[in-house]
Protein backbone atom coordinates (compact mmCIF):
# COMPACT_ATOMS: atom_id res chain seq x y z
CA UNK A 1 0.00 0.00 0.00
CA UNK A 2 1.40 3.43 -0.90
CA UNK A 3 1.62 5.47 1.58
CA UNK A 4 0.42 9.15 1.00
CA UNK A 5 3.14 10.95 0.38
CA UNK A 6 4.52 8.29 -2.45
CA UNK A 7 1.72 9.22 -4.55
CA UNK A 8 1.28 11.43 -7.69
CA UNK A 9 -1.87 13.43 -6.63
CA UNK A 10 -3.64 16.63 -9.02
CA UNK A 11 -2.39 20.44 -7.83
CA UNK A 12 0.85 19.13 -5.68
CA UNK A 13 2.88 22.29 -7.30
CA UNK A 14 1.28 24.30 -4.40
CA UNK A 15 -0.65 22.24 -2.08
CA UNK A 16 1.82 18.86 -0.92
CA UNK A 17 -1.01 17.34 1.31
CA UNK A 18 -4.23 18.01 3.44
CA UNK A 19 -4.96 17.16 6.67
CA UNK A 20 -7.35 17.27 9.44
CA UNK A 21 -7.64 16.69 12.79
CA UNK A 22 -10.83 16.11 15.41
CA UNK A 23 -9.74 16.64 19.46
CA UNK A 24 -11.88 14.54 21.32
CA UNK A 25 -11.93 13.84 25.20
CA UNK A 26 -13.09 10.99 26.97
CA UNK A 27 -16.00 12.11 29.88
CA UNK A 28 -14.44 9.30 32.33
CA UNK A 29 -11.17 10.99 32.91
CA UNK A 30 -9.71 14.59 33.75
CA UNK A 31 -8.04 16.94 30.87
CA UNK A 32 -3.87 16.95 29.88
CA UNK A 33 -4.00 19.26 32.79
CA UNK A 34 -5.51 17.92 35.65
CA UNK A 35 -4.86 13.76 34.37
CA UNK A 36 -2.83 11.74 37.35
CA UNK A 37 0.01 9.01 35.65
CA UNK A 38 -1.99 6.33 36.59
CA UNK A 39 -5.03 7.98 34.35
CA UNK A 40 -3.05 8.41 31.71
CA UNK A 41 -1.89 4.76 31.72
CA UNK A 42 -5.59 3.56 31.85
CA UNK A 43 -6.23 6.40 29.01
CA UNK A 44 -3.87 4.86 26.72
CA UNK A 45 -4.93 1.32 27.31
CA UNK A 46 -8.75 2.03 26.83
CA UNK A 47 -8.23 3.82 23.59
CA UNK A 48 -5.74 1.74 21.93
CA UNK A 49 -7.95 -1.44 22.84
CA UNK A 50 -10.30 0.48 19.44
CA UNK A 51 -7.14 -0.35 17.20
CA UNK A 52 -8.97 -3.79 16.12
CA UNK A 53 -12.01 -2.79 14.97
CA UNK A 54 -10.82 0.00 13.58
CA UNK A 55 -8.42 -2.35 11.19
CA UNK A 56 -12.05 -4.75 11.07
CA UNK A 57 -14.04 -1.82 9.66
CA UNK A 58 -11.59 0.13 7.77
CA UNK A 59 -10.07 -2.64 5.78
CA UNK A 60 -6.92 -1.87 6.74
CA UNK A 61 -4.10 -2.40 9.00
CA UNK A 62 -3.98 -0.24 11.92
CA UNK A 63 -1.18 -0.39 14.73
CA UNK A 64 -1.18 0.48 18.33
CA UNK A 65 1.67 1.37 20.36
CA UNK A 66 2.70 3.15 23.73
CA UNK A 67 5.23 6.57 22.55
CA UNK A 68 7.58 5.44 25.17
CA UNK A 69 8.06 2.15 23.39
CA UNK A 70 10.00 3.93 21.04
CA UNK A 71 13.18 4.77 20.30
CA UNK A 72 13.97 8.56 19.99
CA UNK A 73 14.72 8.04 16.08
CA UNK A 74 11.51 6.60 15.53
CA UNK A 75 9.80 9.57 17.41
CA UNK A 76 11.90 12.43 15.54
CA UNK A 77 10.46 10.48 12.17
CA UNK A 78 7.59 10.35 13.11
CA UNK A 79 7.27 14.27 14.02
CA UNK A 80 9.10 14.87 10.90
CA UNK A 81 6.36 12.58 9.25
CA UNK A 82 3.41 14.58 10.88
CA UNK A 83 2.62 11.52 12.10
CA UNK A 84 2.53 12.67 15.68
CA UNK A 85 2.86 16.71 17.17
CA UNK A 86 6.07 17.18 18.94
CA UNK A 87 4.27 17.49 22.32
CA UNK A 88 2.85 13.95 21.56
CA UNK A 89 6.47 12.87 21.26
CA UNK A 90 8.10 14.59 23.91
CA UNK A 91 5.80 14.25 26.81
CA UNK A 92 6.28 13.04 30.18
CA UNK A 93 3.07 10.96 30.78
CA UNK A 94 2.08 7.94 29.28
CA UNK A 95 1.05 8.91 25.62
CA UNK A 96 0.10 6.69 22.69
CA UNK A 97 -0.35 6.13 18.95
CA UNK A 98 -2.51 4.08 16.67
CA UNK A 99 -1.05 4.36 12.75
CA UNK A 100 -2.96 2.77 10.05
CA UNK A 101 -0.30 1.37 7.19
CA UNK A 102 -0.45 4.03 4.89
CA UNK A 103 -0.06 6.41 7.57
CA UNK A 104 -3.18 8.42 6.21
CA UNK A 105 -4.88 7.96 9.58
CA UNK A 106 -2.94 8.30 13.25
CA UNK A 107 -4.45 8.86 16.49
CA UNK A 108 -2.76 10.16 19.18
CA UNK A 109 -3.42 9.00 22.65
CA UNK A 110 -2.90 12.03 25.89
CA UNK A 111 -1.58 14.23 23.71
CA UNK A 112 -3.62 18.00 24.96
CA UNK A 113 -6.47 16.33 24.50
CA UNK A 114 -7.06 12.82 25.24
CA UNK A 115 -7.69 11.75 21.66
CA UNK A 116 -6.96 13.76 18.56
CA UNK A 117 -8.15 11.87 15.21
CA UNK A 118 -6.02 12.92 12.38
CA UNK A 119 -5.91 12.58 8.46
CA UNK A 120 -3.55 13.30 6.05
CA UNK A 121 -3.97 12.83 2.22
CA UNK A 122 -1.95 13.59 -0.87
CA UNK A 123 -2.61 17.34 -2.53
CA UNK A 124 -5.52 19.41 -2.65
CA UNK A 125 -8.28 17.25 -0.86
CA UNK A 126 -10.06 18.71 2.43
CA UNK A 127 -13.17 16.72 1.98
CA UNK A 128 -11.50 14.02 1.83
CA UNK A 129 -9.03 14.14 5.03
CA UNK A 130 -12.47 15.64 6.57
CA UNK A 131 -14.13 12.46 5.33
CA UNK A 132 -11.43 9.85 6.10
CA UNK A 133 -11.18 11.50 10.11
CA UNK A 134 -15.08 11.92 10.02
CA UNK A 135 -15.72 8.07 9.84
CA UNK A 136 -12.78 6.96 12.13
CA UNK A 137 -14.37 9.34 14.93
CA UNK A 138 -17.67 7.63 14.11
CA UNK A 139 -15.46 3.63 15.00
CA UNK A 140 -14.18 5.46 18.32
CA UNK A 141 -17.36 6.80 19.18
CA UNK A 142 -19.16 2.87 19.22
CA UNK A 143 -15.95 2.09 22.01
CA UNK A 144 -15.16 5.43 23.70
CA UNK A 145 -17.64 7.74 25.28
CA UNK A 146 -16.36 11.36 23.67
CA UNK A 147 -17.55 14.64 25.88
CA UNK A 148 -20.50 16.57 24.16
CA UNK A 149 -22.28 19.74 24.87
CA UNK A 150 -25.16 19.96 23.43
CA UNK A 151 -24.12 23.89 23.07
CA UNK A 152 -20.80 23.81 23.49
CA UNK A 153 -20.38 20.62 21.08
CA UNK A 154 -17.24 18.69 22.10
CA UNK A 155 -15.60 19.59 24.84
CA UNK A 156 -11.47 19.91 24.83
CA UNK A 157 -9.10 20.86 26.75
CA UNK A 158 -8.62 24.38 25.18
CA UNK A 159 -11.36 26.35 24.35
CA UNK A 160 -10.07 27.36 21.52
CA UNK A 161 -10.67 24.09 19.84
CA UNK A 162 -13.79 23.50 21.31
CA UNK A 163 -16.52 23.07 19.26
CA UNK A 164 -16.00 21.28 16.43
CA UNK A 165 -12.66 20.14 17.21
CA UNK A 166 -11.85 20.41 13.62
CA UNK A 167 -8.32 21.96 12.61
CA UNK A 168 -8.25 21.65 9.09
CA UNK A 169 -4.93 22.46 7.00
CA UNK A 170 -3.16 22.49 3.84
CA UNK A 171 0.69 21.89 3.80
CA UNK A 172 1.45 24.86 0.78
CA UNK A 173 4.90 25.75 -1.36
CA UNK A 174 5.38 29.04 -1.77
CA UNK A 175 8.60 29.48 -3.54
CA UNK A 176 7.46 32.78 -5.55
CA UNK A 177 5.69 34.49 -3.34
CA UNK A 178 8.34 33.57 -0.16
CA UNK A 179 11.21 34.75 -2.54
CA UNK A 180 8.80 38.38 -3.14
CA UNK A 181 9.10 38.63 0.66
CA UNK A 182 5.33 38.29 0.62
CA UNK A 183 4.38 36.19 3.08
CA UNK A 184 4.20 38.29 5.76
CA UNK A 185 1.55 40.37 3.52
CA UNK A 186 -0.60 36.88 3.24
CA UNK A 187 -0.38 36.68 6.63
CA UNK A 188 -1.95 39.63 7.83
CA UNK A 189 -4.52 39.41 4.47
CA UNK A 190 -5.78 35.72 5.39
CA UNK A 191 -5.92 36.60 9.03
CA UNK A 192 -9.20 38.53 8.30
CA UNK A 193 -10.94 35.52 7.16
CA UNK A 194 -9.84 33.55 10.71
CA UNK A 195 -7.17 31.79 8.79
CA UNK A 196 -3.73 30.88 10.35
CA UNK A 197 -0.02 30.48 8.54
CA UNK A 198 2.72 29.02 10.13
CA UNK A 199 5.68 27.28 9.73
CA UNK A 200 6.19 23.51 8.38
CA UNK A 201 5.49 22.08 12.13
CA UNK A 202 2.67 24.42 13.31
CA UNK A 203 2.76 26.69 16.07
CA UNK A 204 6.08 28.28 16.73
CA UNK A 205 8.02 27.02 13.86
CA UNK A 206 10.18 28.35 11.50
CA UNK A 207 9.51 27.82 7.60
CA UNK A 208 11.70 24.91 5.91
CA UNK A 209 12.08 24.96 2.19
CA UNK A 210 9.61 27.92 1.61
CA UNK A 211 6.99 25.55 3.07
CA UNK A 212 3.96 26.41 5.13
CA UNK A 213 0.57 25.47 6.94
CA UNK A 214 -2.42 27.06 6.21
CA UNK A 215 -4.97 26.24 8.73
CA UNK A 216 -8.42 27.41 10.31
CA UNK A 217 -8.38 29.76 13.45
CA UNK A 218 -11.94 29.17 14.26
CA UNK A 219 -13.66 25.52 15.70
CA UNK A 220 -17.20 27.08 16.89
CA UNK A 221 -20.13 28.52 15.59
CA UNK A 222 -19.30 27.03 11.66
CA UNK A 223 -20.14 23.37 10.60
CA UNK A 224 -17.41 21.36 9.92
CA UNK A 225 -18.25 21.49 6.16
CA UNK A 226 -18.28 25.11 6.45
CA UNK A 227 -14.87 25.52 7.77
CA UNK A 228 -13.61 23.21 4.99
CA UNK A 229 -15.09 25.07 2.13
CA UNK A 230 -13.65 28.46 3.76
CA UNK A 231 -10.37 27.44 4.23
CA UNK A 232 -10.64 25.89 0.53
CA UNK A 233 -11.67 29.36 -0.74
CA UNK A 234 -8.56 30.60 0.75
CA UNK A 235 -6.29 28.11 -0.04
CA UNK A 236 -7.42 28.62 -3.72
CA UNK A 237 -6.57 32.26 -3.37
CA UNK A 238 -3.05 31.45 -2.51
CA UNK A 239 -2.80 29.14 -4.84
CA UNK A 240 -3.38 31.57 -7.72
CA UNK A 241 -1.36 34.21 -6.14
CA UNK A 242 1.63 32.05 -6.05
CA UNK A 243 0.91 30.42 -9.78
CA UNK A 244 0.73 34.42 -10.63
CA UNK A 245 3.81 35.21 -8.96
CA UNK A 246 6.18 32.20 -10.87
CA UNK A 247 4.91 32.92 -14.15
CA UNK A 248 5.86 36.40 -13.72
CA UNK A 249 9.30 35.41 -11.95
CA UNK A 250 9.59 32.92 -15.23
CA UNK A 251 8.47 35.46 -17.37
CA UNK A 252 11.51 38.30 -16.45
CA UNK A 253 14.28 35.53 -15.29
CA UNK A 254 13.70 32.37 -17.15
CA UNK A 255 17.45 32.12 -17.69
CA UNK A 256 18.77 32.63 -14.45
CA UNK A 257 15.95 30.52 -13.11
CA UNK A 258 16.72 27.98 -15.16
CA UNK A 259 20.65 27.91 -14.21
CA UNK A 260 19.91 27.86 -10.78
CA UNK A 261 17.41 24.48 -11.43
CA UNK A 262 19.98 22.54 -12.94
CA UNK A 263 22.81 23.70 -10.69
CA UNK A 264 20.60 22.32 -7.58
CA UNK A 265 20.13 19.13 -9.60
CA UNK A 266 23.77 19.37 -10.12
CA UNK A 267 24.60 19.63 -6.73
CA UNK A 268 21.70 16.97 -5.03
CA UNK A 269 22.75 14.18 -7.45
CA UNK A 270 26.69 14.60 -7.43
CA UNK A 271 27.71 15.97 -3.73
CA UNK A 272 29.38 13.40 -1.27
CA UNK A 273 27.75 14.84 1.94
CA UNK A 274 25.01 17.58 2.16
CA UNK A 275 23.33 18.77 5.74
CA UNK A 276 19.20 18.94 6.13
CA UNK A 277 18.48 22.66 5.29
CA UNK A 278 21.21 22.90 2.12
CA UNK A 279 19.02 19.67 1.14
CA UNK A 280 15.68 21.32 1.84
CA UNK A 281 16.62 24.62 0.10
CA UNK A 282 18.29 23.00 -3.26
CA UNK A 283 15.37 20.24 -3.08
CA UNK A 284 12.69 23.32 -2.91
CA UNK A 285 14.49 24.72 -5.81
CA UNK A 286 14.25 21.78 -7.81
CA UNK A 287 10.41 20.99 -6.88
CA UNK A 288 10.07 24.47 -8.26
CA UNK A 289 11.62 24.01 -11.50
CA UNK A 290 9.68 20.13 -11.78
CA UNK A 291 6.44 22.15 -11.21
CA UNK A 292 7.08 24.70 -13.78
CA UNK A 293 8.09 21.90 -16.41
CA UNK A 294 11.79 23.40 -16.41
CA UNK A 295 13.29 20.29 -15.93
CA UNK A 296 11.74 16.53 -16.88
CA UNK A 297 12.98 13.53 -15.74
CA UNK A 298 12.35 9.81 -16.82
CA UNK A 299 10.12 9.19 -14.66
CA UNK A 300 7.52 11.00 -12.08
CA UNK A 301 9.12 11.37 -8.92
CA UNK A 302 7.57 12.84 -5.31
CA UNK A 303 9.65 15.65 -4.49
CA UNK A 304 7.66 16.08 -0.95
CA UNK A 305 8.62 12.19 -0.38
CA UNK A 306 12.71 13.35 -0.61
CA UNK A 307 12.11 16.36 1.39
CA UNK A 308 10.86 14.26 4.27
CA UNK A 309 13.59 11.69 3.60
CA UNK A 310 16.58 14.07 4.16
CA UNK A 311 15.13 15.49 7.63
CA UNK A 312 18.06 13.88 10.37
CA UNK A 313 15.13 11.10 12.29
CA UNK A 314 13.97 9.97 8.86
CA UNK A 315 17.33 9.48 7.38
CA UNK A 316 18.22 7.70 10.35
CA UNK A 317 15.38 5.77 10.69
CA UNK A 318 15.95 5.42 7.10
CA UNK A 319 19.28 3.90 8.02
CA UNK A 320 18.36 1.70 11.25
CA UNK A 321 20.61 3.57 13.51
CA UNK A 322 21.80 6.32 14.86
CA UNK A 323 24.70 8.27 13.46
CA UNK A 324 26.76 11.74 14.06
CA UNK A 325 26.19 14.44 11.92
CA UNK A 326 29.33 13.92 9.57
CA UNK A 327 28.21 10.31 8.36
CA UNK A 328 24.42 11.86 8.23
CA UNK A 329 25.64 14.46 5.73
CA UNK A 330 27.14 11.14 4.15
CA UNK A 331 24.39 9.16 3.98
CA UNK A 332 22.12 11.87 2.69
CA UNK A 333 24.11 12.71 0.06
CA UNK A 334 23.66 9.22 -1.32
CA UNK A 335 20.15 8.46 -0.41
CA UNK A 336 19.48 11.66 -2.76
CA UNK A 337 21.76 9.90 -5.67
CA UNK A 338 19.76 7.21 -5.34
CA UNK A 339 16.25 8.41 -5.08
CA UNK A 340 16.86 11.46 -7.70
CA UNK A 341 15.76 10.12 -11.48
CA UNK A 342 17.95 11.27 -14.37
CA UNK A 343 17.13 14.37 -16.26
CA UNK A 344 15.83 13.99 -19.72
CA UNK A 345 16.15 16.92 -22.26
CA UNK B 1 10.95 56.63 -17.39
CA UNK B 2 9.96 56.74 -14.11
CA UNK B 3 7.00 54.38 -13.00
CA UNK B 4 3.92 56.06 -13.35
CA UNK B 5 2.55 54.44 -9.55
CA UNK B 6 6.03 54.91 -7.62
CA UNK B 7 7.46 57.20 -9.64
CA UNK B 8 11.01 55.64 -7.91
CA UNK B 9 12.10 52.90 -10.70
CA UNK B 10 12.63 52.76 -13.94
CA UNK B 11 8.87 51.65 -15.49
CA UNK B 12 9.72 48.45 -17.49
CA UNK B 13 6.24 47.19 -18.35
CA UNK B 14 3.31 49.13 -20.18
CA UNK B 15 0.24 47.46 -18.62
CA UNK B 16 -3.09 48.25 -20.43
CA UNK B 17 -6.73 47.93 -18.46
CA UNK B 18 -9.64 48.01 -20.17
CA UNK B 19 -12.79 48.81 -17.88
CA UNK B 20 -15.91 49.12 -19.42
CA UNK B 21 -14.76 49.78 -22.47
CA UNK B 22 -12.60 52.90 -20.58
CA UNK B 23 -8.72 52.20 -21.79
CA UNK B 24 -6.06 53.12 -19.45
CA UNK B 25 -2.22 52.83 -19.72
CA UNK B 26 0.24 52.67 -17.37
CA UNK B 27 4.21 52.74 -17.60
CA UNK B 28 5.06 50.36 -14.13
CA UNK B 29 7.97 48.76 -13.04
CA UNK B 30 8.18 45.34 -11.88
CA UNK B 31 7.35 45.60 -8.22
CA UNK B 32 4.47 47.83 -8.88
CA UNK B 33 3.08 45.70 -12.04
CA UNK B 34 2.84 42.12 -9.86
CA UNK B 35 1.60 44.41 -6.96
CA UNK B 36 -1.44 45.74 -8.37
CA UNK B 37 -1.98 43.03 -10.70
CA UNK B 38 -2.22 41.24 -7.50
CA UNK B 39 -4.17 43.55 -5.77
CA UNK B 40 -6.53 43.87 -8.93
CA UNK B 41 -6.90 40.28 -8.66
CA UNK B 42 -8.34 40.56 -5.04
CA UNK B 43 -10.89 42.81 -5.91
CA UNK B 44 -13.99 41.10 -6.80
CA UNK B 45 -14.02 39.87 -3.44
CA UNK B 46 -14.81 42.97 -1.96
CA UNK B 47 -17.90 45.68 -2.66
CA UNK B 48 -17.18 48.96 -3.37
CA UNK B 49 -19.26 50.69 -0.38
CA UNK B 50 -18.33 47.59 1.47
CA UNK B 51 -15.38 46.13 2.91
CA UNK B 52 -14.83 42.86 4.82
CA UNK B 53 -12.67 44.46 7.67
CA UNK B 54 -16.38 46.61 8.05
CA UNK B 55 -18.74 43.70 7.95
CA UNK B 56 -16.40 41.75 10.33
CA UNK B 57 -16.10 44.61 13.37
CA UNK B 58 -20.31 44.31 13.25
CA UNK B 59 -19.90 40.87 14.45
CA UNK B 60 -17.35 40.98 16.89
CA UNK B 61 -18.96 44.35 18.48
CA UNK B 62 -22.71 42.43 18.80
CA UNK B 63 -20.47 39.66 20.44
CA UNK B 64 -18.54 41.71 22.92
CA UNK B 65 -21.55 43.97 23.34
CA UNK B 66 -23.60 41.24 24.56
CA UNK B 67 -20.74 40.21 26.63
CA UNK B 68 -21.26 43.63 28.56
CA UNK B 69 -24.89 43.04 29.53
CA UNK B 70 -23.23 42.28 33.17
CA UNK B 71 -23.65 38.37 32.99
CA UNK B 72 -21.80 38.62 36.57
CA UNK B 73 -18.57 40.34 36.30
CA UNK B 74 -17.28 39.07 39.80
CA UNK B 75 -16.81 35.37 40.42
CA UNK B 76 -15.41 34.52 44.09
CA UNK B 77 -13.48 31.44 44.08
CA UNK B 78 -15.49 29.57 41.31
CA UNK B 79 -14.15 25.86 41.42
CA UNK B 80 -15.55 22.91 39.28
CA UNK B 81 -16.45 20.30 41.57
CA UNK B 82 -15.26 17.40 40.01
CA UNK B 83 -11.53 18.13 39.31
CA UNK B 84 -11.02 21.17 41.59
CA UNK B 85 -9.73 23.30 38.62
CA UNK B 86 -10.96 27.20 39.86
CA UNK B 87 -11.95 29.53 37.30
CA UNK B 88 -8.84 31.87 38.02
CA UNK B 89 -6.66 28.79 36.95
CA UNK B 90 -8.67 28.50 33.80
CA UNK B 91 -8.14 32.00 32.82
CA UNK B 92 -4.59 31.91 33.91
CA UNK B 93 -3.82 28.47 32.10
CA UNK B 94 -6.24 28.98 29.17
CA UNK B 95 -7.03 24.77 29.56
CA UNK B 96 -10.02 23.38 31.38
CA UNK B 97 -9.62 21.12 33.92
CA UNK B 98 -12.39 18.00 32.98
CA UNK B 99 -15.63 17.56 30.90
CA UNK B 100 -17.30 18.67 33.72
CA UNK B 101 -15.35 22.38 34.20
CA UNK B 102 -18.22 23.10 30.89
CA UNK B 103 -21.01 23.02 33.37
CA UNK B 104 -19.05 24.78 36.02
CA UNK B 105 -18.47 27.62 34.55
CA UNK B 106 -20.88 27.61 32.45
CA UNK B 107 -22.50 31.40 33.23
CA UNK B 108 -18.77 32.73 32.23
CA UNK B 109 -18.32 30.84 28.93
CA UNK B 110 -20.38 32.66 26.64
CA UNK B 111 -18.50 35.36 27.04
CA UNK B 112 -15.56 33.45 26.68
CA UNK B 113 -15.98 32.04 23.61
CA UNK B 114 -17.45 34.78 21.65
CA UNK B 115 -14.24 36.29 22.00
CA UNK B 116 -12.17 33.83 21.24
CA UNK B 117 -14.59 32.04 18.85
CA UNK B 118 -16.88 34.53 17.62
CA UNK B 119 -19.63 31.85 18.92
CA UNK B 120 -20.91 30.26 21.85
CA UNK B 121 -22.67 28.15 19.90
CA UNK B 122 -21.61 24.86 18.10
CA UNK B 123 -23.72 23.71 14.91
CA UNK B 124 -21.74 21.08 13.58
CA UNK B 125 -21.47 17.49 13.72
CA UNK B 126 -23.31 15.56 16.91
CA UNK B 127 -22.24 11.64 17.79
CA UNK B 128 -23.58 9.60 16.34
CA UNK B 129 -26.67 8.27 17.93
CA UNK B 130 -26.21 10.09 20.66
CA UNK B 131 -29.62 10.75 22.51
CA UNK B 132 -29.97 14.14 23.77
CA UNK B 133 -29.67 14.94 26.93
CA UNK B 134 -30.51 18.07 27.42
CA UNK B 135 -34.12 19.41 27.96
CA UNK B 136 -35.97 20.09 24.47
CA UNK B 137 -35.27 22.89 23.01
CA UNK B 138 -32.09 23.97 24.95
CA UNK B 139 -29.85 23.53 22.37
CA UNK B 140 -30.39 26.78 20.61
CA UNK B 141 -30.76 28.70 24.70
CA UNK B 142 -29.90 31.89 25.04
CA UNK B 143 -29.94 32.91 21.69
CA UNK B 144 -31.06 36.59 21.27
CA UNK B 145 -32.84 38.14 18.21
CA UNK B 146 -29.31 40.10 17.57
CA UNK B 147 -27.21 37.03 17.84
CA UNK B 148 -29.59 34.92 15.31
CA UNK B 149 -28.43 37.88 13.07
CA UNK B 150 -25.06 38.19 13.34
CA UNK B 151 -25.20 33.57 13.00
CA UNK B 152 -27.23 34.24 9.75
CA UNK B 153 -24.45 37.59 8.57
CA UNK B 154 -21.52 35.33 9.32
CA UNK B 155 -22.83 32.92 6.97
CA UNK B 156 -23.63 35.31 4.96
CA UNK B 157 -20.36 36.84 4.45
CA UNK B 158 -19.14 33.26 3.98
CA UNK B 159 -21.24 32.79 1.14
CA UNK B 160 -19.98 36.14 -0.10
CA UNK B 161 -24.03 37.61 -0.74
CA UNK B 162 -22.74 40.95 0.60
CA UNK B 163 -25.89 42.63 -0.24
CA UNK B 164 -27.53 40.56 2.39
CA UNK B 165 -25.01 40.61 4.37
CA UNK B 166 -24.83 44.55 4.21
CA UNK B 167 -28.93 44.31 5.11
CA UNK B 168 -28.37 42.08 7.89
CA UNK B 169 -24.82 44.55 9.50
CA UNK B 170 -27.82 47.64 9.41
CA UNK B 171 -30.35 45.65 11.07
CA UNK B 172 -27.85 44.66 13.69
CA UNK B 173 -27.05 48.54 13.99
CA UNK B 174 -30.83 49.71 13.96
CA UNK B 175 -31.38 46.61 16.78
CA UNK B 176 -28.58 47.97 18.84
CA UNK B 177 -29.28 51.41 18.62
CA UNK B 178 -32.93 50.60 19.77
CA UNK B 179 -31.74 48.32 22.57
CA UNK B 180 -29.37 51.29 23.90
CA UNK B 181 -32.56 53.53 23.85
CA UNK B 182 -34.72 50.89 26.47
CA UNK B 183 -31.68 50.67 28.51
CA UNK B 184 -31.30 54.04 29.20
Amino acid sequence: MLKWYEQIVPDSDVVISSRVRLARNLETYPFSSKIADEQALALVEEVKGIHASLSEKENKRFYACNISTLSDIDKIAMVERHIVSPLLAEKEQATGLILSEDETISIMINEEDHVRIQAIVGGMNLERAYLEADRIDDIAYEKLHFAYDEKYGYLTSCPTNAGTGLRASCMVFLPALSSARMIQKLIEEVGKYGVTIRGIYGEGTKSLGSIYQISNQKTMGNSESEIIENLKRIVFQVVKQERKRREYMLSVNTDEIEDQVYRSYGVLKYARQISSDDAMTLLSQLKFGKDCGLIKFDREFNVHKLMMGVQPGSLQWTLGKNVGSLTRDQSRAEYIRKELPTIIN
Amino acid sequence: MLCDRCQKRDAKILYTEIINGVKKEQHLCEECATDYTSFQMEKPLMNSDLTLGDLLSTLLETYTGAGQKKAGTDTPALTCENCGMTYDEFIGKGRFGCARCYQSFHNQLSKTFKGIQGSDIHTGKRPKGLTATAQPGQVKRDISEIEMLSIRLQEAIEKEEFEEAARLRDLIKQMRKEEELNNA
